[in-house]
């Protein structure tokens, strides 16, 4: 049994497990840096300690202080998030050696899809639809314009072990082809210690579709449908919802069931998602597996009434999970707007700053996972993403309009903020109509850049 | 403490004009008419405004009101005798184009002239009432207004009723010349002749009484009552400031500051009219019967 849990994480994550540990009655013990010392998951936790300076690398990664960390305050557990450590197989490992529950998935599986080049093998031989591209790392550069002419311009380039967006190249002809193979080769080996390279075909105008996956140890398995995160820029999401609303119950059924598949098979233990392309004609294609919670969670649970943290920790305790596939249903339609410090009219610039007033929305179906609160310092270090806003609604129509006035409630001053952008998103015709795919947001914030001047 | 919400709501009224659908105003095919009160803006069907007696209960801005409706709101239900209903001449001057405006006021008004006379009740107690309207032009006193309600007074003075009269005028009519300003001399003399056979004689001014009328029967009531904010005087404001090279005070010519004055004995609210004029026919050992 698990009694006490260290969070290594922060901000509004952080928040959100403890509260499903005091729903589970599991004491809480939060880490922190030094900039973080009044950051309200501190405050929050039965027990806290600090962990190294704001530099994320000194302390939210600091492996070692943070395994010490939890051997000191006697927790049985350690929940990693997102981000920081959440898919580092080694810091698993290492818990497990130190005999504590790593929450999440195996270290294995966690290698296996932080490889993409496995996790594209593994994905092919359970059967499920892959992107068009090389299958395993490209040899040489002659074999890759092969393999590039062979699936078609523009083509996605890809360091195997790569991610946070590095090691990334967009590639539109052969001799940009022949220019970005060897200088991307060099870069992966710097950055990951993993020189190989694998391609994707690329495309530019697609849904990003995601399946939430739940898993035990006893190998029950279900997933809780699927959610829309196609509004992004640059491969950051925005405004995520649930369900996509574009599927028919048989494209949804198939999605979901390929899915659950790509998960069996490889034995997968945990909560996950299993991320797909989907093009205009609804073929859809496995992109990565995410090992991990994920930010936009709450529009699942707001669909399905599932508690995804809470059923995480169970699993990872060793017990079964407390649905069965036939127990979940849509329940309606949900949306999520990352209130996030930036400021959208000068490229999405992070702010910071103190934050002199704070005022959330409220309302039924509505919810609001932050870690904000009136004169809180907002940190420079590390991620800007103060708050997210859940709305819920029985059509995905409901869900809009509720999240309106929710943004039209919520008051964040002190710093910028992307609270207007959001806003302004929901009003947006193609928004509205949900037919708009991963180039959409860039498209958009140009027009809105453009209509600026009437604003101010 | 409340400014952030108020900065957001200034924004979020920013965006509605830049982006919000433009409204279409819906076109009402039902019977209702509105009218709005123009100090305070409140809206209030013109059903309404007809129960409250032309009154705004906002702000108890007093609207003006035809002589019917009076009668309809201080006196006994039906026992209004109109009389002179027809009254005419044949001696009004030919003032360019008078007579077409005459015939035009007619013909869009109920009124055949300024003033509307006859007996009427006050709880159960016969009267006699002149009541001046202004919307036929202006209430101005012609020769037809001037002899209308000399006759009224005399009829008082025959009959010993009270006479009550709502005066409402811009003041002579001035298309029909020397004529008009005879009047003034005329009914003052009729009520002389009354005040000397000891007539109670009740004068109600509203809003405006200026110029002839106010020199003549309007001011020599044996008690003069004005509605609130009503505008009493003789010359306008601005021919007294340009004669006296004067700045003049804000409420001048109000009927607060004539009463302040002691030209006015009381302002009367229009919806409280009814029961004043019962307790000051009480007071003069009148039978009022309730």
């Amino acid at each position: 049994m698990i009694q006490k849990i260290l969070i290594a994480n922060r901000g509004e994550i952080a928040v959100r497990i403890i509260r499903a540990c005091k729903d589970l009655g599991i004491q809480t013990v939060a880490i922190y840096s030094t900039a973080d010392h009044s950051a309200l998951h501190v405050q929050l936790a039965d027990e806290s300690v600090c962990v190294g300076e704001a530099n994320s690398k000194d302390s939210y990664l600091n492996v070692n202080n943070i395994i010490s960390a939890a051997l000191l305050t006697q927790a049985d557990a350690i929940h990693p998030g997102f981000g920081f450590l959440a898919e580092n197989a080694s810091f698993a490992r290492l818990a497990h050696a130190c005999g504590l529950i790593f929450i999440g998935p195996k270290p294995e599986i966690i290698d296996l899809m932080g490889n993409k080049i496995n996790a594209r093998i593994a994905m092919y031989e359970a059967g499920v639809p892959l992107i068009p591209g090389s299958f395993e790392a490209i040899a040489s550069l002659e074999e890759g314009i092969n393999t590039a002419n062979e699936i078609g311009y523009p083509i996605i380039l890809k360091a195997a072990a790569g991610g946070g967006g590095r090691g990334i190249r967009i590639i539109h002809d052969e001799a940009a082809f022949r220019q970005a193979y060897d200088v991307l080769k060099q870069e992966a080996k710097n950055y990951f210690n993993d020189d190989a390279l694998y391609m994707e075909k690329l495309f530019t105008s697609a849904k990003h579709i995601e399946v939430q996956i739940l898993g035990d140890q006893f190998g029950n398995m279900i997933h809780l449908y699927e959610r829309d995160c196609s509004f992004q820029r640059r491969h950051q999401k925005m405004i995520e919802e649930a369900p996509c609303h574009l599927l028919n119950e048989t494209q949804r059924k198939a999605l979901c069931e390929d899915a659950l598949k790509a998960a069996k098979a490889v034995g997968y233990d945990s909560v996950g998602t299993i991320e797909f392309l989907m093009d205009e004609n609804f073929n859809y294609y496995f992109m990565e597996m995410n090992t991990r919670i994920q930010v936009e969670h709450p529009v699942t649970e707001m669909i399905t009434g599932v508690d995804i943290v809470k059923e995480q920790i169970r699993s990872a305790d060793k017990q079964k999970l407390s649905y069965q596939q036939s127990d979940i249903k849509i329940l309606g339609h949900a949306l999520e707007c990352r209130i996030i410090a930036e400021d959208y009219r000068n490229d999405f610039k992070p702010s910071v700053g103190k934050i002199s007033f704070y005022h959330a929305p409220g309302g039924k179906d509505i919810r609001v996972d932050s870690a904000l609160y009136t004169n809180y310092e907002l940190s420079p270090f590390y991620d800007s993403m103060m708050a997210k806003i859940i709305s819920f609604g029985p059509s995905r129509l409901h869900a809009i309009k509720r999240m309106r006035s929710a943004l039209e409630e919520t008051i964040i001053e002190g710093v910028e903020n992307n609270l207007e952008f959001c806003y302004f998103t929901l009003f947006n015709p193609q928004f509205v109509a949900g037919r708009y795919t991963t180039d959409f947001a860039n498209a958009w914030i140009k027009e809105l850049n453009e209509r600026e001047s009437t604003l101010s | 403490m409340n400014q952030p919400f108020h900065k957001r709501k200034e924004r979020l009224n920013l965006f509605q004009t830049l982006f919000g659908k433009k409204k279409n105003i819906k076109v009402t095919t039902s019977e209702m008419n509105i009218e709005m009160c123009p100090k305070c803006s409140t809206a209030i069907e013109s059903q309404t405004l007809k129960q409250q007696n032309y009154v705004c209960l906002q702000c108890n801005h007093h609207f003006p009101m035809g002589a019917y409706d009076r009668i309809d709101a201080h006196f006994d239900a039906d026992s209004f005798i109109e009389i002179y209903a027809k009254a005419n001449s044949n001696h009004l001057n030919s003032f360019p184009d008078y007579l077409n405006k005459l015939t035009k006021y007619q013909k869009s008004s109920d009124l055949n002239e300024a003033v509307v006379v006859g007996t009427a009740r006050v709880a159960n107690q016969k009267v006699a009432v002149a009541i001046m309207d202004s919307r036929f032009m202006m209430g101005s006193m012609g020769q037809i207004v001037g002899e209308k309600i000399t006759r009224i007074i005399e009829l008082a003075d025959r009959r010993k009723y009270p006479l009550i009269i709502f005066t409402a005028s811009g003041g002579a009519r001035m298309q029909e010349g020397i004529m008009s300003l005879v009047q003034m001399a005329k009914t003052s003399a009729a009520l002389e002749r009354f005040h000397q056979n000891n007539g109670l004689y009740i004068s109600i001014l509203t809003h405006p009484t200026t110029g002839g009328v106010s020199a003549s029967f309007a001011l020599l009531g044996d008690i003069i009552v004005a509605e609130p904010k009503a505008l009493i005087g003789f010359a306008g404001r601005r021919v007294i400031e340009k004669t006296l090279q004067e700045q003049l005070p804000d409420d001048f010519q109000s009927a607060e500051f004539l009463k302040s004055k002691g030209f006015v004995d009381k302002i009367v609210n229009r919806n409280a009219l009814r029961t004043f004029l019962i307790q000051v026919l009480k007071l003069h050992n009148l039978e009022v019967k309730l």
